[in-house]
């Protein structure tokens, strides 16, 4: 089946794959990354990290590390509070007090792995060597690992000076009285859910290389980021420097998925030390440190319930969940977008959601990819499939009578999203044709000949994708808007040059405005170069993540590219004494469409312009545009997934015999970038699913898979085979009608799969209630409904 | 993650390696493929004194030999050249298989059977076939060359009855039954073994099983056997009850540990339903071949 195209084509680079520009650099080994920038007489860092999960620093002695021959300097928490400020945080917890933290610890750490020296010697080596030298004198303090334990009355308080409890914030919304509806509804379903912790593991550790030269008074700081301008910002307002005193350039990035948004410590540590040495200095940071140090994810509780009608209608949901933040703030907090989706595409009315922030001794938790929305999708799609048994429909059939219809959008949900257009229905019939999804239902669950048993499980989602409005970040306290900016500049060659502070790391971004500015513009996708992510060249914009980039870069691409174009016709008219309409831009010339012969070529047109020679009496010289766009409001990608699981009902092992997604991104701007996009977020997907979790011992406290050989990211060879289909239904809200693309692979994987496995052992009443689902964890949810495990359905 | 600093030495001959190691008083350590040496070192869990690379023994130590009903492996074969062997294809089938589950390609490549089973993990592959098909380790050290059975060499997680001045040379396999079957089950694909089975015997003409040896892996801080269920099957006609009850009678060697992988609750679950379909696939195949 195709999906319904609901946009009409134009010939030419908008909507087809060409290949990415990021591609021939990348392939030949040509990539710049961090690690590949070696300044002259650099020196390294190397950093100590606390090893308990709370503790109080007694006292530091670093006297033999500074005395080892290669070492330059010893930083502690005392140098860096007298001489920093506090790591600024971009996305604060609405409602929430202030936690201040500094890149390294004075007194007191919160978590495993947090930075309480740094040292900078000759070699990475000798750095290490020298932390091995300095003598801490820890006294353990008493710490709380688990999510809810730490809301406990009994819990050790993690900052006594600031809050009362570990409770940092809760922000409710609701709209109806959802109370009301679920005690008044024919049936109510309810469980909590546990979502497991997780690392978004970018290939690319993060990493810094930091110059500082006093007499031009400017500090050059390479950063693997996927915001290089607000990097600028925090790093200007931490270490006391005005902003135009800071440069930030990231190159090429390896993936950041979420985890590298924003400031953290080593970065500003490599920038102290680089002004105190007046010598270049660099930092990797090691997969050792990566699973300690950078931001983890997903981590929450959800108690979600839905209440319906005998008949099946969805007429109220709640979701009181809690989200573990670790030990302290990161750049972006634990995730806020369970809350805006946890309806999903359905038509439900009365609804109340509530978030909790809990503080616990572990490492800080941030963005990654999907921000929340997996997390609730498991909760919601798994309690409709419960639903569906205890009334006994068909969880399809339940699914498409409570979908909102694309004659009922746009739709604002209960907590306050406004769906802007799509046809969610279709993509649910999609993936059911594509399973034959009647046909396995009339050959039963099994066991069959395999012994195995077989059952399908459905999943529908809505994605946020971009942001409402600088107005809506501002409600939130959000130290960033909602915009992306873009500076064309035409050159000698006939070329453009694209200039825009979002950084590249595996999202096609240059490739994608390229495509955009050549479709507006007129000139060949090959003669656009672009250049991205140094704050020194790139107009002042916000950054990628969010799956925001293309939603409102499009805007400002288009724009500039049309004020470019605009004055590129208005010169050639005057050269060939023709009216700008009668002029089009075709093979790297401006032509007339009327007289072919009368023609001049970009390369004459941009020379004209930038020596000043040969134009218009009343145009200026000069080829250069900048635009800022800001969306009118955030789109909403949707989709719908099937899988089908053969589960060994003995041992709980299963295996995913199909797994069909079919989704919509609006109007599609390259179809291979975003099958790139869906492919790698599904495989991410995949890992939080059924293999990746971050296990911590609640009695040492500490993190006991930090490393690749205990922590199980997937790779090709554990992944299933993955079906796509697409619709592509433009979205209202944005120019050219798209959507985001880069999270919606992360949602379904985990509500599809437990939905088709308790499909599968519908018979034996089973319940998946938490992620990763493990083949022991199955094993373990079937040993519990044998017993007559108690239902916690309400 | 870099290493402490340390001697690098690269001899040219396992007499000038062992010399060296004697040099050292066993604070040296042998670097093979360095798939497992390598990363001990940069998290600075291992600071030896030396590192003696030998992967330019490749003449001493590097051959697959047949000789009559022998079969010796050089400490230096890479899991790679193993698993593409004809000779290890047609007279160890089941070291050639068990080799498959080791690894990526990656690591095939470079790690090797002598640092396998000098690193002794409680799931190695290669240790775990070589304790079932009673294969013997041929070390030699200061005090000359010593022949190992693989049976009592591994005691303990990581430890086996290796002296520090001492190395690995080979592997020596003898005859082997005729019939041989592997199972592995990870977390993920050809991660270390959550379970880990292997199984020889060779059927008779009169339906009964002889030289019956499974071993098991990731079941307790080596690889072991499963003596008592291999005892049940000795002799024996392979019906599904006598199967049922090896199943089960292997539990008795078993001392599963808990860990990220798995709970030991769930590995002692596991082993018997596999083993039970291991032997009984085992049983069914045709008798020939
Ligand atoms: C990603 C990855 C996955 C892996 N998966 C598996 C797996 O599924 N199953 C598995 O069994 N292993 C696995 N390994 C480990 C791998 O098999 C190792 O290579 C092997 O255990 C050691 O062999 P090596 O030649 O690399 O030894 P090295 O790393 O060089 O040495 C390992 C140890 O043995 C000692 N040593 C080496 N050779 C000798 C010798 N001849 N005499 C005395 N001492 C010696 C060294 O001093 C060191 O202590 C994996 C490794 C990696 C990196």
């Amino acid at each position: 089946m195709s999906g319904s195209v609901a946009t009409e084509r134009r010939t030419g680079v908008l909507g087809s794959s060409v290949p990415r520009k990021e591609d021939d650099r990348l392939l030949q080994g040509d990539g710049r990354f961090t690690d590949d920038v070696e300044p002259a007489r650099s020196l390294h860092m190397a950093v100590g990290r606390c090893p308990f999960p709370r503790a109080r620093i007694e006292s530091i002695d670093v006297e033999a590390a500074a005395a080892m021959p290669g070492v330059h300097q010893v930083l502690t928490g005392v140098d860096i509070v007298a001489r920093t400020e506090p790591i600024g945080v971009l996305r604060p917890v609405p409602g929430a007090v202030q936690l201040p933290f500094y890149a390294l610890a004075e007194e007191f750490c919160v978590f495993e792995g947090q930075p309480v020296v740094s040292v900078v010697a000759d070699s990475r080596q000798i750095a290490e060597d020298a932390v091995e030298a300095i003598w801490i004198d820890y006294e353990p303090l008493a710490h709380v690992t688990d999510t809810l334990a730490a809301l406990e009355p009994d819990a050790p308080v993690i900052h006594p000076d600031r809050m009362e409890s570990n409770l940092l914030a809760s922000n409710p919304q609701h709209r109806g009285d959802a109370e009301a509806v679920l005690r008044d509804a024919d049936v109510v379903v309810g469980d909590s859910f546990q979502i497991g912790r997780v690392a978004p593991l970018p290939m690319e550790p993060r990493a810094v290389v930091a110059e500082w030269r006093p007499g031009a008074r400017e500090l050059t700081a390479h950063v693997a980021t996927q915001v290089p301008h607000l990097v600028r910002m925090q790093l200007a307002e931490s270490l006391r420097l005005d902003e135009g005193e800071v440069r930030v350039i990231t190159g090429d990035v390896g993936g950041g998925f979420g985890l590298k948004l924003g400031l953290y410590p080593e970065e500003l540590l490599a920038c102290r030390h680089a002004m105190d040495l007046r010598r270049a200095v660099k930092w990797v940071e090691d997969r050792l440190e990566h699973f300690r140090a950078s931001t983890h994810a997903r981590e929450s509780v959800h108690e979600f319930r839905i209440g319906a009608d005998a008949d099946g209608t969805f007429v109220a949901m709640t979701d009181l969940y809690t989200t573990d933040l670790g030990g302290q703030n990161s750049g972006f907090g634990s995730a806020q977008l369970s809350s805006i989706v946890f309806t999903g595409p359905y038509r439900v009315e009365d609804g109340a959601v509530e978030r909790r922030v809990a503080v616990t001794n572990k490492t800080p938790v941030g963005a990654y990819r999907g921000y929340g929305q997996p997390e609730v999708n498991l909760a919601r799609e798994t309690l409709i499939d419960r639903l569906a048994r205890r009334l006994g429909r068909d969880p399809y059939e339940l699914r498409l009578q409570n979908l909102l219809g694309a004659d009922e959008l746009p739709w604002r949900n209960a907590a306050g999203a406004l769906y802007d257009s799509g046809d969610y229905a279709q993509c649910l019939r999609m993936v059911a044709e594509a399973i034959d999804y009647e046909r396995l239902r009339a050959a039963g669950r099994g066991p069959g000949e395999d012994g195995r048993y077989r059952g399908v499980g459905f999943t529908c989602f809505v994605e946020r994708t971009g942001y409402a409005s600088a107005k809506f970040l501002a409600n939130r306290g959000s130290r960033y808007g909602a915009h992306e900016s873009v500076t064309l500049r035409a050159n000698r060659s006939g070329g453009i040059d694209l200039y825009t502070g979002v950084s590249t790391f595996g999202q096609s971004n240059e490739t994608a405005f390229a495509q955009i500015c050549a479709e507006v513009h007129g000139i060949d996708f090959d003669a656009i170069r672009v250049h991205a992510g140094d704050t020194g060249a790139t107009p002042l914009n916000t950054g990628a993540f969010a799956s925001r980039t293309l939603i409102a870069g499009s805007g400002a691409v288009r724009e500039a590219a049309q004020e470019l174009r605009d004055k590129t016709l208005r010169i050639a008219a005057g050269q060939l004494s023709v009216e700008v309409e009668d002029l089009e831009v075709v093979d790297g010339a401006v032509v007339s469409r009327t007289d072919p012969d009368k023609r001049v070529t970009l390369a004459d047109l941009h020379r004209a312009a930038i020596i000043g020679q040969g134009l218009p009496a009343d145009e200026q010289p000069g080829l250069e545009a900048t635009a800022h766009f800001e969306p009118t409001d955030a789109a909403y990608a949707y989709g719908s997934a099937a899988a089908v699981v053969a589960v060994d009902a003995e041992t709980g092992e299963f295996e995913i015999e199909r797994f069909v997604l079919a989704h919509d991104s609006g109007r599609i701007v390259n179809p291979g970038a975003v099958e790139g996009q869906v492919r790698g977020a599904l495989a991410q997907g995949f890992g939080a699913a059924l293999t990746e979790e971050l296990r911590y011992e609640p009695q040492s406290g500490q993190l006991v898979n930090g490393t690749m050989l205990d922590y199980f990211v997937p790779t090709a060879s554990d992944l299933p085979a993955v079906e796509l289909l697409h619709t592509e239904v433009p979205s209202p809200v944005t120019p050219f009608g798209v959507r985001g693309v880069g999270e919606t692979g992360t949602i379904p994987p985990g509500a599809a799969i437990a939905n088709a496995i308790c499909d599968a052992l519908a018979e034996y009443g089973v319940e998946i209630s938490s992620l990763p689902i493990t083949p022991e964890l199955v094993w373990r949810a079937i040993r519990k409904a044998g017993n007559g495990g108690e239902s916690r359905e309400g | 993650m870099k290493p402490a600093s340390f001697e690098y030495l690269r001899p040219e001959s396992v007499a000038e390696a062992v010399a060296t190691l004697d040099l050292y008083g066993g604070t040296a350590r042998i670097l093979a493929g360095g798939q497992s040496l390598v990363p001990m070192l940069g998290m600075r869990l291992m600071r030896p004194g030396a590192v003696i690379d030998i992967n330019g023994l490749g003449e001493e130590l590097g051959r697959i030999e047949a000789r009559g009903s022998e079969t010796t492996i050089g400490a230096l074969v890479r899991y790679s050249e193993a698993e593409t062997s004809p000779v290890i294809a047609e007279r160890l089938p089941l070291l050639g298989t068990a080799i498959r589950h080791i690894g990526d390609r990656q690591v095939r490549n470079r790690g090797t059977l002598g640092g396998a089973i000098a690193q002794s993990d409680p799931t190695g592959e290669v240790a775990l076939v070589a304790l079932t098909l009673g294969a013997t380790v041929l070390v030699t050290g200061p005090g000359g060359e010593r022949e190992l059975a693989a049976d009592g060499f591994f005691v303990g997680s990581y430890a086996n009855t290796l002296g520090p001045e001492e190395m690995i040379t080979g592997v020596r396999f003898g005859v082997v039954p005729s019939r041989s079957a592997f199972f592995e089950r990870g977390r993920k694909h050809n991660d270390f073994a959550v379970l880990s089975l292997a199984v020889v015997a060779t059927p008779e003409s009169d339906g009964t099983w002889h030289d019956v040896r499974i071993g098991m892996g990731g079941m307790n801080d080596t690889p072991v056997l499963a003596r008592a269920a291999a005892e049940r099957l000795e002799g024996a006609r392979w019906d599904e009850a006598a199967l049922a009850e090896a199943a089960t009678l292997a539990l008795r060697d078993a001392d599963p540990p808990e860990d990220v992988r798995a709970s030991a609750e769930y590995r002692a679950h596991l082993l018997p339903i596999h083993l039970g379909r291991l032997l009984a696939g085992l049983a069914k195949e045709p008798r020939h071949g």
